[in-house]
């Protein structure tokens, strides 16, 4: 019997399956679709919940447990909790990325934001385009509010604002594969996309170009939709290679 | 004129729009169980006091009910994915933002989602803009939202139907049913694949829920207009849906 082949058929091992749990709850956290706080179900339910053993479940705990996602509680009250990794730092993790692989993930963005923004403005109802206009709104809000402007606080939730706008661009293309890709994307390189406008300071540069995508996304626009968002993916990922390359080993 | 291609048309379209809302009224029927359930919990002793989270666990065992597809006629396949009561915020006295909201599980028990919802803490929690909390709140008797990706939830294209739950005279907040697209489509196209010729169900916007035929494959939009003499559109009942038939010369 060819090994090859043997190897196809035997079950998938325990470790893709842990990944695949460490990946699935690690990227909702880090696009902030599980909350910073948050308490999560109890093992037995979460590990029905993913069609997983409490044994891979356990694992993948304890590895974002490792990474300071997840922090877990003993006795009463006590569980395992979301931590948001705010304290790590982007510098370092920008280190770990060559400039080539920088652009691969700039590549592989562009293509499933623009494709996304593309069926987005073909297919999208009013209904689709309100939450875009909104999240926008809402930017423009904490952009300009005096007191907290370029605080921390502001960064952050500036971050997830704009993490939801490309979100809701991915979802109104109705492409649920597309959004997931989206979601998978952000948690993998978002963060560090956002770093060279940290202090706010390109924060109307970002602005105009999701303006335009929402626009484009309203007209029906698809080929402006697509050439617009993968023009925002493309500088945001110009500017971080740049930042990349001046980073002393 | 009538021709018998266009007779047997009529005849199919009939059946199509009754079969789809057979289908939509189960899932309304088992909401309108969880909405009468719901009134009776958040009118703690008599209405004396302000409902809190554990008033809201006395739904339980009907939402569970409900996921196994409980109150559907024995027909149709069992179409509820996830089910629950989400509270208008403000209304409990110990969690401003909540759901009890159950989800089926394909190895076991049901599942409840998401515990705590705080917008404060995350971008995506505030649930009051969604079409499924919009349409009951501004006074819809019966809302379909979607087909849409739910992204909160399952990650999977669906359908979210809800009506509003009224209690002491006020909004308390609505009973909704999360049903994924693909089920059902599965539920109504063999009623729909009876008709001779493209046909397709839309929701109130235009968007294609269910059809058959890969011209207007669901996800897509249908924009209507006095250019589209060929179609003619059906309303299904009173629902929010309609059905799409092409009139014109393509029977067969």
């Amino acid at each position: 019997m060819n090994m090859a082949r043997l190897a196809v058929f035997s079950p998938v091992d325990s470790t893709g399956r842990v990944d695949a749990v460490v990946r699935r709850l690690a990227d909702a956290i880090a696009v902030g679709l599980l909350a910073d706080g948050e308490q999560l179900p109890s093992e037995a339910e979460l590990a029905g919940r993913l069609g997983v053993s409490t044994v891979t479940l356990r694992e993948a705990l304890m590895a974002l447990r490792q990474q300071g996602m997840v922090e877990t509680r003993r006795g009463r009250g006590g569980g395992s909790f979301v931590r948001l990794p705010a304290q790590l730092d982007p510098l370092a993790r920008l280190r770990a990325f060559a400039a080539d692989e920088l652009r691969d993930f700039g590549d592989h963005y562009a293509a499933i934001a623009g494709t996304a923004a593309r069926l987005a403005a073909e297919r999208s109802l009013p209904s689709d385009v309100a939450p875009l206009w909104r999240t926008l709104d809402e930017m423009d809000a904490v952009a300009a509010a005096p007191e907290t402007a370029g605080s921390g606080e502001a960064c952050a939730r500036l971050r997830r604002l704009d993490g939801r706008f490309h979100i809701e661009v991915a979802a109104a293309s109705q492409s649920a594969r597309l959004t997931q890709e989206e979601i998978r994307l952000q948690a993998d390189i978002g963060p560090l996309l956002w770093l060279p406008h940290e202090g706010l300071s390109g924060h109307d540069e970002t602005a105009a170009q999701h303006r335009a995508i929402a626009g484009a996304v309203e007209r029906g626009d698809g080929e402006q939709a697509r050439a617009v968002a993968e023009r925002h993916v493309l500088d945001a990922t110009r500017h971080l290679i740049e930042l990349r390359l001046r980073l002393r080993e | 004129m009538s021709t018998p291609a266009s007779l047997v048309q009529h005849d199919r379209a009939a059946a199509a729009l009754a079969r789809v809302r057979e289908t939509a009224e189960g899932v309304f029927e088992a909401l309108r169980e969880v909405r009468d359930a719901a009134v009776a919990c958040v009118l703690p002793a008599g209405g004396t006091r302000r409902p809190v989270v554990a008033d809201l666990a006395a739904l339980r065992p009907l939402l569970w009910a409900r996921l196994r597809g409980g109150a559907l006629p024995a027909h149709l396949p069992a179409l509820i994915a996830g089910i629950g009561f989400i509270a208008a915020p403000g209304l409990l006295a110990d969690a401003p933002w909540y759901l009890e909201w159950w989800q089926e599980n394909p190895s076991g028990d049901p599942v409840q989602l998401l515990r705590n919802m705080d917008p404060a803490s995350s971008a995506f929690y505030d649930y009051t803009h969604w079409d499924w909390y919009a349409g009951p709140f501004s006074g819809a008797e019966r809302t379909i939202c979607g087909p849409y990706v739910d992204y909160l939830c399952t990650d999977e294209y669906s359908l979210t139907l809800s009506v509003p739950v009224p209690a002491g005279g006020s909004f308390a907040g609505v009973a909704a049913a999360d049903v994924f697209v693909r089920r059902f489509e599965a539920a109504v196209l063999p009623a729909l694949r009876e008709i001779p010729g493209p046909a397709f169900l839309v929701n109130a916007e235009g968007r294609v829920v269910a059809s058959n035929t890969a011209s207007w494959v669901a996800g897509s939009v249908y924009r209507g207009g006095p250019r589209d003499g060929d179609h003619a559109v059906r309303r299904v009942g009173d629902l929010p849906l309609s059905l799409v038939t092409t009139t014109a010369g393509r029977a067969g």
